[in-house]
């Protein structure tokens, strides 16, 4: 299956030609050899080693969490550190870093589509599947965080006996609705996206329980032009519906803060500032992840050195639009004349959290700027660690919003430290270990990468001669 | 990118753009001749005259700068449906120094004592604090002081006037030398330049509009004036194609498609002013606390209520129907009307950001704004005439103009 993994990278006389840059599918001469690549995965008896390593220790993060849920469910909200003044802690944190990750597949695929970026088709589909397991992660803290669970479907508006409706006025319902809807129309896309590839995938099955089951999911899909014709426009819609969701989603998430008076939190910047994050965030994973899974699965072709290139690009735009938005939050503390919020801003650079907001800087705004120098957008080992850092500053980010607002408050006498119990960090631990393992069970039987989409891409695809870059649609 | 790539040439459109200019000098100097008198006849120490001025000079600001993130932007994404276009927002860009000349009268009222006992100062009170606010004022001195205020201004125009110059010359060399590491150049130096420009253009929004009212504040507001100039830059520049076309110019350089696709942007822009506007509307209502809803409360309050209506319906509403069909996008006279109603709009949209921090309890529009729009923005389209006069309206040597006019939507 691996036929790819060890071709070779794109020279940098290759990429540092900007006007005329390498086809985005390299090293595959025929429509076939992608379909073969892609589809060889599913269909091989065995994965490679490194596959079952990791699936037995996400596995293991994935019996943590449900140790820990277990204990929350049986014990109560008191196992974790929130308490006054940080009533808010990491399931906050938690959720708002995992739907900052979910932002990127519907971006890359709805976003990157209606601004015609070829190179999306090579990273859409596993960003899109990234973006599903990474909701789902979301979801999970507010839905264990209600306490008492078994009446959580109160926040539904149901009519019952005791007159009880969810207030409207609340940002966390708009949270529910706003999350609820994104998670829909990106579950639709994904699956809309992968109808003709799962047919690809029952069309070469070898046995009649695999035929059966890509065969329901595909839909009765046979490649006919009309099937063709309503899938583009279907796929030309939902991106268009998407596109605001995308940007919808993490501004509703920031107003759970803005739209309360607490100062660090009630800034007009949130909603776009929280956009950006997230996009910064998303990318982040989808490098951490596209790095290991190319080499991995043997997508070097299709997963160029030119697509590693541009997401380090993307992650350096969004990393200074986030730093634009710290800038402009201190900026405006201090012009706002507001003493609370100037005590805020410089109790989050140098308070007892400063060690918090500076690893948030470091990582965020810092580190980032390496890629400046094309050498360092061209070193896979450090663009992993250099995206791990991002994913860990995007995480204090939400922690430091979160704890340095609540935990010197409007009354002194009531300020305190905030520390998280073993019983929280096991289980932001454990969520990763849901993430991978919904993961690797996408990589290991739906197809990685939109079969369809990347040979629209390819020369072949336009006979009549190419310009230069080829669009898709 | 073919080999054997069809050249294209330039087109020099000497003479609609020596009328278009001439037209604009008119427009100017008799727009501000009868701004000017209309505003001595008020006898407020001219105050009414330099809000209208304030606000077209903000105007036409937003379509200078608008067009160098339109142009930077270009680059950085090495955008290729624009490559047609982007000669017009180059033009654009040419005038940057000449709007730096025309910030120069706003010295007048910040300098001026006159008025200070009546209305606090002429446009910035903050220059002599007074009032309920004199003390919170008083502490953003180290900000709001002429000195750094006018030395901030200096350091924008020097910056925007630098860039601009770099980008419109490259630009034009290309089309003698038709060397192809010019784009190259140009891609790279856009990615310093966009944080640079981001950096200052948000900070001249809070001096010349949000400093109006010194004691309200707000995080978006530069990015509020942001999404406003790009919205505007892709609705001048249809206008301005449209025009050349109808005196026989870019005939078949700019497309049906180019249209579709600048009216894709309008609409997405169009989206995302109104997405910046509710953030901090929705922001302050909810929060609720004085000194943020004071802002909102005179313009959502008589006699600026009907104004305000026009914000939501006016800006939003009515242009995301107007432009949401394909079909208009894809016939250019309506696209036409569109990007001109958004404009007006636009102004509108600045207009209702400052004058009511001066005129809480009046309406004051009248034909002093009317005239004082219609000269300033007959001067700048006097200079963006005269680029246009010298120059080809086609960047016919970029590299990736051929791709540019392959390119359908379907």
């Amino acid at each position: 299956m691996a036929k790819y993994a060890n071709v070779n990278e794109l020279s940098d006389s290759q990429l540092d030609n900007l006007l005329e840059p390498p086809a985005l599918v390299q090293n595959a001469e025929t429509f076939h050899d992608i379909t073969e690549s892609v589809c060889s995965i599913a269909e091989a008896d065995r994965m490679p080693r490194s596959w079952y390593v990791l699936f037995t220790l996400a596995l293991c993060f994935l019996g943590v969490l449900g140790a820990m849920i277990f204990h929350l469910f049986t014990t109560g909200v008191g196992v974790w550190g929130n308490n006054q003044p940080v009533a808010w802690g990491f399931p906050i944190v938690n959720f708002v870093f995992w739907v900052g990750i979910g932002h990127a597949g519907t971006l890359i695929s709805a976003v990157l589509y209606l601004f015609r970026q070829g190179w999306r088709t090579g990273i859409n589909r596993f960003s899109e599947a990234m973006t599903i397991f990474a909701v789902c992660c979301a979801g999970l803290f507010p839905a264990i965080h209600v306490g008492r669970v078994w009446v959580i479907y109160w926040v539904f508006p149901i009519p019952n006996q005791m007159d009880m409706w969810p207030n409207f006025r609340s940002p966390l319902l708009w949270d529910v609705f706003a999350v609820g809807t994104y998670f829909t129309v990106s579950l639709l896309f994904w699956y809309m996206g992968m109808v003709p590839d799962l047919a690809t995938q029952r069309d070469r099955a070898k046995t009649k329980l695999r035929q059966f089951l890509y065969g329901i999911f595909a839909l009765g899909w046979n490649g006919s032009n009309r099937h063709w014709h309503r899938y583009e426009r279907a796929y030309l819609l939902l991106a268009a519906l998407a596109t605001p969701l995308v940007l919808s989603v993490h501004s509703v998430v920031s107003f759970d803060f803005a739209v309360a008076q607490i100062p660090g939190w009630h800034t007009t910047i949130f909603p776009p500032y929280f956009v950006a994050g997230a996009i910064f965030s998303g990318f982040a994973m989808v490098l951490t992840l596209s790095i290991p899974a190319r080499a991995l699965f043997g997508f070097k072709h299709i997963i160029t050195m030119r697509h590693i290139e541009l997401m380090c690009k993307v992650i350096m735009c969004t990393g200074m639009l986030v730093g634009y938005a710290y800038a402009m939050e201190f900026f405006m503390a201090w012009y706002s004349g507001n003493r609370y919020e100037g005590f805020t801003f410089v109790n989050r650079a140098f308070g007892p959290y400063a060690w918090a907001y500076w690893t948030m800087v470091s990582c965020n705004v810092i580190s980032p700027q390496i890629f400046w120098f094309k050498r360092a957008r061209r070193c896979i080992p450090l663009i992993f660690v250099i995206s791990i850092f991002v994913n860990i500053g995007m995480w204090f980010e939400r922690f430091v919003i979160t704890v340095t607002s609540l935990n010197r408050d409007f009354l002194p006498s009531s300020w305190n430290y905030f520390s998280p119990t073993i019983v929280d960090i096991l289980t932001l631990a454990g969520s990763f270990g849901l993430f991978f393992t919904l993961f690797l069970l996408f990589c290991r039987w739906l197809p990685q990468v939109a079969i369809s989409e990347v040979k629209n891409v390819m020369p072949s695809a336009h006979p009549h001669g190419n310009h230069g870059e080829v669009n898709h649609d | 990118m073919n080999h054997t790539a069809p050249t294209y040439s330039a087109d020099f459109a000497t003479a609609a753009a020596s009328r278009l200019s001439r037209a604009g000098f008119l427009c100017g100097v008799v727009g501000l001749a009868v701004a000017i008198g209309l505003g001595l006849a008020e006898g407020d120490h001219m105050r009414h005259f330099w809000l209208s001025y304030l606000i077209a000079f903000a105007f036409v600001l937003t379509l200078g700068v608008g067009g160098l993130f339109f142009v930077l932007i270009q680059h950085i994404t090495g955008a290729k449906w624009s490559v047609t276009v982007r000669r017009q927002a180059e033009f654009a860009i040419g005038t940057i120094p000449f709007l730096a000349f025309l910030a120069l009268p706003l010295l007048v009222p910040l300098f001026s004592h006159e008025g200070v006992e009546e209305f606090g100062g002429l446009l910035w009170s903050w220059v002599h604090p007074h009032g309920d606010h004199a003390a919170l004022i008083t502490s953003k001195v180290p900000f709001l002081n002429v000195n750094f205020f006018v030395g901030r201004f200096v350091g924008y125009f020097l910056i925007w006037s630098l860039m601009a110059r770099y980008f419109k010359n490259a630009s034009i060399e290309q089309d003698k030398t038709g060397e192809h590491e010019l784009t190259v150049r140009m891609r790279t130096r856009s990615a310093l330049c966009l944080i640079v420009l981001a950096l200052t253009y948000s900070f001249a929004a809070f001096d010349l509009l949000m400093s109006t009212d010194p004691a309200w504040f707000s995080t978006i507001f530069g990015v509020y004036l942001f999404g406003a100039s790009f919205l505007a830059i892709h609705c001048f520049l249809v206008l301005s194609t449209l025009y050349y076309q109808r005196q026989g110019h870019l005939k078949k350089m700019v497309t049906i498609e180019h249209y579709h696709d600048l009216g894709k942007l309008m609409l997405a822009f169009t989206i995302f002013w109104a997405y910046i506007a509710f953030s901090q509307y929705m922001l302050y209502w909810y929060g609720n606390i004085p000194e943020e809803t004071a802002w909102y409360l005179i313009r959502i309050t008589s006699p600026w209520t009907n104004w305000s209506w026009i914000e939501p319906i006016g800006h939003f509403f009515i242009p995301f129907l107007g432009i949401l069909s394909r079909h208009i996008k894809r016939k250019p006279p309506l696209l036409g009307f569109w990007a001109f109603y958004i404009l007006v709009v636009h102004y509108i949209d600045l207009y209702w950001l400052v004058a009511p921090n001066l005129y809480p309890d009046t309406v004051p529009f009248n034909g002093v704004e009317v005239f004082a729009l219609i000269g300033v923005v007959g001067l700048f389209l006097w200079k963006y005439g005269q680029q246009a006069k010298q120059h080809s309206l086609l960047a016919h040597r970029d590299p990736l103009i051929s791709d540019c006019l392959a390119f359908q939507n379907y």
